[in-house]
């Protein structure tokens, strides 16, 4: 599974305002709704639900990543979205670093297994130095949805 | 019925036992063959001694033909496997233990799903569940159980004629995501239709998310209770679910856990809960955490000794109510004597829900409604064929005093509008009265028909 499938591109930000845990996944569940990739009326059902979720265990799986996810009925297909913070955001990871780059993804319940395909292809590309720090450095959308879409093109050798 | 039930422990044990009182027949495994040695001369019960996890034991034990295979070891992995395993083989359900709560969450990975089992229960859960029934206004309880805690249920008494008192339900506009289920009036139960108007002196059931229950509260004006203290002993699985499930407005809630790390971990989740530090073992901390001015106390920890203890102390120290969880059935009689006002055992909490797994066609839970009775809950599968699956819920002929409540689809709960249409798959929650539960239930039987 690529990026593409998944990655609402109006949805990308390059310049995360929100500094703590619950303001960046509701900042990026927002842009969602703004790229009208959720419903408005679940807004705040499937923050609830992405935050039951970290609790579990913070999605923030190191070296400046988190992938926040949950799955959610509201949703007829994946939808997920990219978004960096410049100054980095304490997301309990497992490294103890601060998060820089995230990815957020919902997907239908029923469909298990393109929701850990997508998974595995965020963890996957996420292994590689170069597509991570390119992203981190990425000034703009535009200059993010470009490395996606060579992250899809395996231009990074991952 | 047939019921296999894998580990014999303190919980397979008396699940095993209380069975057989009831009439079924049983067979349990463990894998200590002295331990099943036991369970053969004290119960009358087959009893087979190996793994649960090999096929050629479940062979022995009989799953293929059984009505419930019911994985009670003390390991969630090897429960959850045994119980697919078990499924598989042929059992006509599976439920599986679990302690850690990872494996209920679907979010990243569906274990239910995944290894087709029937359901994943959480003693430790449903412990606090009972705990917090106890705890909260009589006659309010949470049906967590049903709707992975998306979902509650609350009763609240109508004090005084507000705007939406004497109008007819369908008229009200409640938001969509709420149901009123029952009404109790003049000492009879019974399920609202959309004609159905609410009175004053009425108990009224609603079923819901909490946010949105609370919002159609306000419209009935109810009275915010006086915020009631609560202190809880012991911040283990129990603690943990039963102070998240009281969080709220109605209650100050002050956890404590002697394990300064899980009090971190606690803190951090529980954001409306004060954790506290210290020993319920000593006087000094009890005092100093003034149990003595709590509403309640409810002492949790993992050990029986230490929670009966511990609530006579606070019980001594002005603590208005007491509540422990005790394990062992010994304990029952001296508990009472003590002065404890309310006890729960885990295995008797379980042992009721797993009579609740023991039906016959598409029912795979039933539980009469907590309180005076007259009404069952019912959890039910939607299968293909069924006449219930033939038009929207507004078309769908059911019996009076009948509702279907909610409706679970992959894991996630909804309250269902007239115009929704149940489709196979989903599992309904449906509220009946005693005398139309056949009738419901026809709804939802193929009776041979094609599919």
């Amino acid at each position: 599974m690529k990026f593409a499938d998944f990655v609402s591109t109006e949805a990308i930000q390059a310049d995360l305002v929100a500094e703590d845990k619950d303001g960046v996944i509701r900042e990026m569940v927002q842009s969602l709704l703004d790229a009208g990739g959720v419903q408005e009326e679940e807004f705040e059902s499937i923050i609830k639900a992405i935050l039951k979720r970290e609790e579990l265990g913070s999605t923030g799986i190191g070296r400046g990543v988190a992938v926040p996810h949950t799955k959610h009925p509201s949703v007829d297909r994946l939808v997920g979205t990219v978004a960096v913070s410049r100054e980095g955001v304490d997301f309990q990871s497992l490294d103890g670093e601060k998060v820089h780059l995230f990815f957020l993804l919902i997907s239908p319940p029923d469909r298990p297994g393109d929701h850990l395909r997508a998974l595995e292809n965020i963890s996957r590309q996420l292994r590689n130095d170069t597509f991570c720090r390119f992203l981190k450095q990425s000034k703009s959308a535009d200059d993010i949805r470009q490395l996606l879409e060579e992250a899809d093109n395996n231009q990074f050798g991952a | 019925m047939r019921v296999v039930v894998l580990g014999a422990g303190t919980v397979g044990a008396s699940v095993a036992e209380m069975l057989c009182q009831h009439g079924h027949s049983v067979t349990v495994v463990d894998h200590n063959p002295g331990v099943a040695r036991r369970v053969n001369d004290e119960l009358d019960v087959r009893a087979v001694s190996g793994s649960a996890a090999q096929s050629s034991v479940l062979f022995q034990a009989g799953v293929m033909d059984s009505d419930l295979c019911l994985a009670l070891t003390g390991s969630d992995e090897g429960n959850m496997i045994a119980a697919s395993i078990a499924k598989a083989m042929g059992a006509r359900r599976a439920v599986a233990r679990v302690y850690a709560p990872v494996f209920r969450d679907l979010s990243t990975f569906d274990y239910q799903r995944h290894l087709k089992i029937d359901r994943l229960l959480s003693l430790e859960h449903l412990s606090a569940m009972e705990l917090a029934r106890k705890i909260r206004e009589p006659g309010s309880l949470a049906i967590e159980s049903f709707a992975h805690g998306n979902l509650e249920m609350q009763e609240l008494a109508v004090a005084k004629a507000t705007a939406a008192v004497g109008v007819p339900l369908r008229e009200l506009k409640l938001p969509k995501a709420v149901r009123v289920g029952s009404i109790l009036r003049g000492g009879k139960l019974m399920i609202a239709d959309a004609g159905e108007k609410v009175m004053v002196g009425d108990r009224v059931t609603l079923i819901g998310a909490r946010e949105d229950i609370d919002d159609v509260k306000s419209r009935f004006d109810v009275e915010t209770p006086q915020k009631r203290g609560i202190v809880i002993a012991g911040g283990g699985e129990t603690g943990y679910h039963l102070a998240r499930v009281l969080e709220g407005p109605r209650f100050a809630i002050v956890l404590i856990e002697a394990d300064r790390g899980r009090c971190d971990f606690l803190a951090s989740h529980l954001k409306q809960t004060t954790v506290v530090h210290c020993d319920v073992q000593r006087r000094a901390d009890l005092e100093e955490e003034r149990v003595g001015s709590a509403d309640v106390f409810v002492a949790c920890t993992g050990d029986d000794e230490n929670n009966i203890m511990a609530c006579v102390e606070a019980r001594e120290l002005g603590a208005k109510k007491t509540a422990a969880l005790v394990g062992r059935p010994d304990y029952a009689n001296v508990v009472g004597k003590l002065g404890i006002d309310e006890t729960v055992s885990p295995r008797e909490v379980v042992a009721r829900q797993v009579l609740g797994f023991l039906n016959t066609g598409p029912v795979i839970f039933r539980n009469a409604l907590l309180w005076g009775g007259g009404i069952e809950i019912l959890e039910v599968e939607v299968v293909a064929g069924a006449p219930v699956t033939e038009h929207v819920l507004a078309n769908v002929d059911l019996p009076p005093q009948c509702l279907v409540a909610a409706v679970i689809h992959e894991s996630y709960v909804r309250v269902p509008g007239a115009d929704d249409r149940l489709k196979p798959g989903d599992t309904a929650i449906v509220f009946a009265g005693d005398e139309s539960v056949d009738g419901a239930l026809a709804l939802f039987q193929t009776n041979g028909r094609a599919s």
